[in-house]
C-alpha cells in the first residue's frame, strides 16, 4: 500500500526463540511488519501462532531475539529499562483481553493512572481522564469500581485509559475475547471511531469477524507473517 | 509518579484491607510499645538510682575490720589522722557502729547507732531538720548527747517526730539526749542506712557503749572520684606500716562509687535485656510483613503486570511496595506508642518505676519503620523486577 503517512511500527526480520532447556522453540520466525499513522489494523492468527508474543515485542514488552524494531523512529532493542518504561507510558496504549483495570481504584483513577505516571499533576490528570471517560459514555460511572461495571463497561474504561496519554498506537490484546457480542460490537464501533479521529490502532485476534472490520490484517501463522498487511482473506 | 499520588495509591490498597493490614500491624504494635516501656523502664530505673544515691558521696572508701566482734588489732583514731595525710584523701574519720535496742517514750525498737566525730556530719550531708547537729564541744564533754536519723525519729515516735528534740532515748539502756533529727540522705555507701541510725559523740560511745569492744571503721572521702584508687593504695601501705602483725589483710576497703556505678550497670544490664527482647519481637513482626507482603504482591501480579504495561518503572514499584510495608509498621509504631503510654500507669500500679520519654517514642518509631524498610524491601524487589509479561499471564 503506497503510503505517504508516518511509520509507527518498523518491525524487521524479528526472531524470538524460547530456550526450554536444550529445545529451542522459535516462536516468531523472521517478521517483518509496518504499521503507519492512522492505520486501523489486526494481527489474526490461531492460538500458539506467535501474535501474543508479537504484540509483548510490539508494546515493548519484551525484546526479541534478533531483528530490528523502531517504534516512532526510535530504537527500541536499544532502550534501557527504564527508557522502555518510559515509551510504554507515553507512546503505546494498552487494551487487555481482561480488561485488567486496578479493582481497588474508581474508573477515574484508573484512567489517570498512566497519566500520574507521566508525572502529570493530579487535577490536570483527573480533567483528561474525565474527558476520555465521557467520550466513551462513561461519565455517571466516575466513581464506580471495575466489581460495579459491566464487562462491556470495564472494557470501555481500559479503553479510555488506553488513549488518555495520546499514545502513538493503541494494542489491543483480544480486546473481544471476553465480552458478549452485543458488547463486542460496542467495542468495536468504539475502536472504529477512534480511528477516524486520528488513533493508530493495532487489534490483535484469532477472530475473523473482528478482523474483517479493520482496514488491515496481517496473518500470522507458526509464527510466520503471511502477508504484507493487505486487506483480505487468505 | 509524584510521591504524593503513590502515598494515595499505597493509602488505598492499605485500607481496602483493613483487617489484614492491623493483623499485620500486631506485631510491630507490640514491639514498639515494648521499646518504648523499656526505655521508660530505663528511665524510671536509672532516676530511681540517682535519687537513692543523690546524697552519697562517690569519693567514700569505708575501712572497716574484715572480722566481725573483737579484733586484737583494731584501727584506731591514730589511722584516720594518717589517712588524711595522704594527698589524694580529703578526709578521715573514726566510726564505731554498733546495734541495739532504743527506746524512746517505753516504745523499743532495734537499730543502730553510729558514734562519730562532728565533721562527719558535713561530709556525709548530715543537716538536721530540727534541733542541732553533733558539735566539737560535745566531743570534748563526752555529753550524752544523740542526734537520731529521720526514719528512726518517724519509727520512735510513730510518725511525728516534732516532739523528740529535747527528750531522751535509751541506747541499750543508757540514756541519751535528742538535741537534733537528721534530714533523710538514702543510701549511704556504707552498708549501714544513716536514716535509721541513732548518732552520738565519738568519746560517748568509746566511753559507754562500746568500751573495749571498741572496733572502728574509718570512713575515708577521697580528693575526688579519680582518685579513689590512689587514695584505697595509700591507705593500704599506711595500713601495713601501722598494723605489722596482721597487715592490710585484716582490714576490709570499699569504695561507695563502686557501688553506685554497679546499681547503675545492673539497671543498664535490665534496660538491654528488654530492649534485646523488644528486638525480637520486632524481628518477628519484621518476618510477618515480609511475608504478607510476599502474599500481597502474589497476589496483584497482574496488577504489576498492567502497571508496567502503562508505564510503571521498576523504581515506582518498589516504592510503591515498599511505602506499603513502612505504612503498615508506621502505624503499627504509631498504635505500640499509644499503648506504651497506656501501660505505664500499669507499671506504676505494680511498682515499676516508668518515665515516659521522647527518646523512647522516638526510638520506637524508628525501629518500627527500619523493621518495615528492611522486611519491606524484599518483596518489594520482588515485585519491581517481575517480568510483566509473565506478571501480566500470572492467574
Amino acid at each position: 500500500m503506497a503510503n505517504n503517512a508516518k511509520c509507527i511500527i518498523d518491525a524487521k526480520n524479528i526472531v524470538k526463540i524460547y530456550q526450554n532447556g536444550s529445545d529451542e522453540l522459535k516462536v516468531l520466525d523472521d517478521v517483518t511488519l509496518q504499521v503507519f499513522e492512522g492505520d486501523f489494523t489486526a494481527i489474526l492468527g490461531p492460538s500458539g501462532s506467535g501474535k501474543s508474543t508479537l504484540m509483548n515485542i510490539l508494546g515493548c514488552l519484551d525484546l526479541p531475539t534478533s531483528g530490528q524494531y523502531l517504534l516512532d523512529g526510535l530504537d527500541v532493542l536499544k532502550a534501557s529499562d527504564n527508557e522502555l518504561s518510559g515509551i510504554r507510558n507515553k507512546k503505546i496504549g494498552f487494551v487487555f483481553q481482561k480488561f485488567n483495570l486496578l479493582p481497588r481504584l474508581t474508573a477515574l483513577q484508573n484512567v489517570m493512572l498512566p497519566l500520574l505516571y507521566r508525572g502529570i499533576s493530579e487535577s490536570e490528570a483527573m480533567e483528561r481522564a474525565k474527558q476520555k471517560l465521557t467520550l466513551l459514555g462513561l461519565e455517571d460511572r466516575l466513581t464506580h469500581r471495575p466489581n460495579e461495571l459491566s464487562g462491556g463497561q470495564q472494557q470501555r474504561v481500559a479503553i479510555a485509559r488506553a488513549i488518555v496519554g495520546n499514545p502513538d498506537i493503541v494494542l489491543a490484546d483480544e480486546p473481544t475475547g471476553n465480552l458478549d457480542s452485543k458488547s463486542s460490537q460496542d467495542a468495536m464501533e468504539i475502536f472504529k471511531e477512534l480511528n477516524q479521529q486520528g488513533n493508530t490502532i493495532v487489534i490483535i485476534t484469532h477472530d475473523i469477524e473482528v478482523a474483517e472490520q479493520v482496514n488491515k490484517i496481517f496473518y500470522i501463522r507458526d509464527g510466520k507473517i503471511y502477508n504484507d498487511g493487505g486487506k483480505g482473506v487468505g | 509518579m509524584k510521591l504524593k499520588q503513590l502515598l494515595k495509591l499505597v493509602f488505598i490498597n492499605i485500607t481496602q484491607n483493613k483487617v489484614r493490614t492491623f493483623l499485620t500491624t500486631l506485631g510491630v504494635i507490640v514491639g514498639t510499645a515494648t521499646i518504648f516501656m523499656v526505655v521508660a523502664i530505663g528511665a524510671g530505673g536509672e532516676a530511681r538510682v540517682n535519687e537513692q544515691y543523690a546524697k552519697l558521696n562517690v569519693g567514700t572508701i569505708i575501712v572497716m575490720p574484715a572480722a566481725r566482734g573483737k579484733v586484737a588489732d583494731p584501727l584506731t583514731k591514730k589511722d584516720a589522722l594518717l589517712f588524711q595525710e595522704s594527698e589524694n584523701v580529703a578526709r578521715a574519720f573514726p566510726l564505731l557502729r554498733g546495734n541495739g535496742s532504743i527506746t524512746y517514750d517505753n516504745f523499743s525498737t532495734n537499730a543502730g547507732f553510729q558514734a562519730i566525730q562532728p565533721g562527719f556530719q558535713d561530709s556525709n550531708h548530715l543537716t538536721v531538720q530540727q534541733g542541732r547537729a553533733l558539735v566539737e564541744d560535745d566531743e570534748k564533754k563526752k555529753n550524752k548527747y544523740a542526734v537520731v536519723g529521720a526514719e528512726l525519729a518517724n519509727t520512735l515516735t510513730d510518725g511525728n517526730p516534732s516532739g523528740i528534740v529535747g527528750r531522751s532515748i535509751s541506747i541499750n539502756s543508757r540514756k541519751f539526749e535528742v538535741v537534733g533529727v537528721y534530714n533523710p540522705v538514702g543510701d549511704s555507701g556504707t552498708g549501714m542506712s544513716y536514716d535509721d541510725s541513732a548518732f552520738i559523740p565519738y568519746t560517748v560511745g568509746e566511753k559507754y557503749l562500746l568500751g573495749t569492744r571498741a572496733n572502728p571503721t574509718i570512713i575515708v572521702q577521697a580528693t575526688g572520684l579519680e582518685t579513689v584508687q590512689s587514695a584505697i593504695e595509700d591507705i593500704t601501705n599506711i595500713l601495713n606500716e601501722t598494723h605489722r602483725a596482721g597487715g592490710a589483710e585484716q582490714f576490709r576497703i570499699l569504695d561507695a562509687g563502686s557501688r553506685l556505678v554497679a546499681a547503675q550497670e545492673s539497671a543498664r544490664t535490665m534496660s538491654l535485656l528488654l530492649l534485646a527482647v523488644a528486638a525480637v519481637v520486632l524481628i518477628v513482626s519484621g518476618i510477618g510483613i515480609m511475608n504478607v507482603m510476599f502474599v500481597t504482591v502474589k497476589e496483584r501480579t497482574r496488577e504489576i503486570g498492567t502497571l508496567k504495561a502503562i508505564g510503571a518503572k521498576k523504581r515506582e514499584i518498589l516504592g510503591q511496595f515498599l511505602i506499603e510495608a513502612v505504612v503498615i509498621s508506621l502505624v503499627g509504631g504509631v498504635l505500640g506508642v499509644i499503648i506504651g503510654f497506656a501501660a505505664v500507669p500499669l507499671l506504676k500500679y505494680f511498682e515499676l518505676p516508668a518515665l515516659p520519654s521522647i527518646s523512647g517514642i522516638l526510638l520506637g518509631l524508628v525501629f518500627s519503620v527500619i523493621t518495615g524498610v528492611f522486611f519491606g524491601f524484599y518483596p518489594a524487589w520482588k515485585a519491581a523486577e517481575l517480568n510483566p509479561i509473565d506478571a501480566l499471564r500470572y492467574e
